[in-house]
């Protein structure tokens, strides 16, 4: 923690962040504190910005959705999802059965992942250490299963307009199978270590405790507003690629506090185990990518039998995927909230504007609310049970 | 439920209503309504919940820059887009929603359309002394000054002054997008 010794009356105005370990990221925090207590705090962004959303100004479809896997990189599938879907809506482009059930799976696999990390670091950030180690543990596998699938770990880009990139293998399946049937019983371990716990519940029941009604306001979103008793999951409110078949609970909370904020995510890790395996169960046959040949190209043997289909090859190579003039913004529910692109469309291969409705860009303007007032020991639970990710706050 | 534009075209007469691509209805209204409108949606409308806030960029426009606020209603669970459009100011609804705040300085940073009544308008993403607003869309892209000069060679470079590396700016136009 970097001391400016910066004395205002009687409180000390000091910096926490920029890298602060328990900032998750580069988040800075400029706090007014009286003794222990927080009086005032500014959380201060911009230190990852890149530009994203101009680079999109100048990469076709295809190329920009190799950018929204950095934006939120613990959620580069659900990204890839909240891209495609929206410029599917702008094709009006149909998606095979296949890809829109491994979509869910997919999808449900980050959310895995997203929530492992936070049980992890949330534990990490009050002192216990160990639970980092199984949450990563297992985040390993799944990066495993990341990387047989797609080729990256992180930076997945499988999730395209008009489908996915490539087929499930019948072994990556399987492999996903078995993940997901020893995974109820870790998340058992972490909850005996975690849930439970004098010392974790002392830090984290009745601190940081945000009022539904503020959260509606500064449009806090997911596990966070749902923390607050608000049951709002765009799942449930607003389904889309299919959940409204899948049998599953939105978890909510009661008190808003980092404990149920916690609890929410937890809970979540458990029905996110259940949707993968009902997607897993029921995932058809047939292809992954979509017959709409100005979404995605003919395949490689028709090329040499229909001059249509050398026509769209060359199309789609040349100029890239071109949506009908319009605006469409299509949220999904990312681990962190409510998470879309608002593409806005030409008719030409580059987009006009592509924006990105970060949930953790909303999320983290009601950090003062939750800490002014606690103690600073607290703001490091208060930031953990947040679970921010800066890449998408920037951009 | 729904709001049937023509419930919002009644609610806004001044206003034009229409459906995007993605079926959310939008309002568009002149700029010196946008406080009221905002308030009413909320107060009226019941779109209780902020969501988003951004602007959209066309130099052949005018006025050049569209924003468009995104709400959304809890109990019709129902977004509404609403449209206004501007050169350099407008008011800001940071009284109406808190979560507006961020959303209007980085509006201002990037585009630099400004918020009259905001209170922190300021630059959010861009460094403090940066000078433009990168999300206009004749803003220089390409390449970006450097402090220091590279010549043919380093141990010789009081002969080589004028071999500094030229930056051309790329104008980011409509013409050149094709």
């Amino acid at each position: 923690m970097a001391i400016e010794s910066q004395r205002k009356g009687d409180t000390l105005h000091i910096n926490m962040g920029p890298s602060h370990p328990s900032t998750h990221g580069v988040l800075r925090l400029e706090l007014d504190l009286d003794g222990e207590v927080v009086v005032a705090c500014k959380p201060v962004i911009g230190y990852l910005h890149t530009g994203i959303e101009k680079t999109f100004e100048v990469k076709t479809y295809l190329h920009g959705l190799t950018l929204t896997d950095r934006m939120d990189y613990l959620n580069p599938m659900g990204n890839n999802l909240a891209y495609c879907l929206s410029i599917e809506k702008l094709f009006e482009c149909e998606v095979p059965e296949r890809a829109t059930v491994g979509r869910v799976l997919l999808a449900e696999l980050t959310r895995i992942n997203s929530h492992l990390v936070f049980t992890g670091t949330a534990g990490f950030d009050l002192g216990a250490s160990s639970v980092f180690l199984y949450c990563l543990r297992e985040r390993e596998k799944l990066l495993d299963l990341f990387e047989w699938l797609t080729g990256q770990r992180m930076m997945t880009s499988f999730i395209r307009p008009g489908g996915l990139a490539s087929d499930f293998e019948p072994d990556w399946l399987k492999a996903v199978g078995e993940f997901l049937d020893e995974m109820p019983r870790h998340i058992d371990e972490y909850e005996s270590l975690l849930t439970g716990n004098p010392l974790f519940k002392e830090r984290m029941i009745g601190i940081g405790v945000l009022d539904a009604d503020d959260a509606i306001r500064i449009g806090v979103s997911g596990p966070a507003l749902r923390a607050t008793g608000v049951a709002h999951d765009l799942r449930k409110t607003n389904p889309y690629i299919g959940y409204e078949t899948y049998d599953f609970d939105a978890i909510i909370g009661e008190n808003g506090d980092c404990y149920d904020r916690y609890k929410v995510r937890v809970a979540e890790l458990r029905e996110a185990v259940k949707i993968s395996k009902q997607a897993l169960a029921r995932l058809p046959g047939g292809s992954v990518r979509t017959t709409n040949r100005k979404v995605m190209p003919p395949p490689r043997e028709e090329l040499g039998r229909s001059m249509e289909a050398l026509i769209h090859h060359f199309k789609l190579f040349t100029e890239g995927i071109r949506p009908p003039a319009g605006e469409a913004y299509v949220p999904v529910e990312s681990p962190r909230g409510e998470l879309g692109f608002y593409i806005v469309s030409d008719g030409s291969g580059k987009p006009v504007r592509v924006h990105e409705r970060a949930p953790t860009f909303a999320n983290i303007q009601a950090l003062p609310l939750m800490a002014e007032g606690g103690l600073v020991a607290d703001l490091i639970a208060v930031i953990a049970s947040m679970d921010p990710v800066l890449g998408e706050v920037d951009r | 439920m729904t709001v049937a534009p023509e419930r919002l075209q009644s609610a806004f007469p001044s206003g034009r209503v229409g459906v995007s691509a993605d079926s959310i209805p939008y309002v568009l209204v002149p700029a010196e309504q946008i406080l009221d409108t905002i308030q009413r949606c909320r107060d009226d409308l019941g779109y209780s919940r902020w969501i988003d806030l951004t602007a959209v960029d066309d130099l052949e426009a005018e006025p050049r820059f569209e924003l468009q606020y995104l709400l959304y209603s809890m109990t019709e669970h129902r977004w509404l887009r609403i449209k206004t459009q501007t050169d350099e100011r407008v008011a800001s609804v940071t009284e109406v929603f808190a979560g507006a705040n961020w959303y209007e300085r980085e509006v201002y940073d990037l585009f630099g359309v400004e918020f009259d009544g905001h209170p922190n308008m300021t630059r959010i993403m861009m460094p403090d002394d940066w000078q433009g607003h990168p999300l206009r869309r004749d803003y220089p892209i390409g390449g970006e000054p450097v402090d220091f000069t590279v010549t043919r060679d380093m141990h010789t470079e009081t002969e080589n002054q004028d071999m500094r590396i030229e930056y051309t700016n790329t104008r980011n136009s409509r013409e050149q997008r094709g």
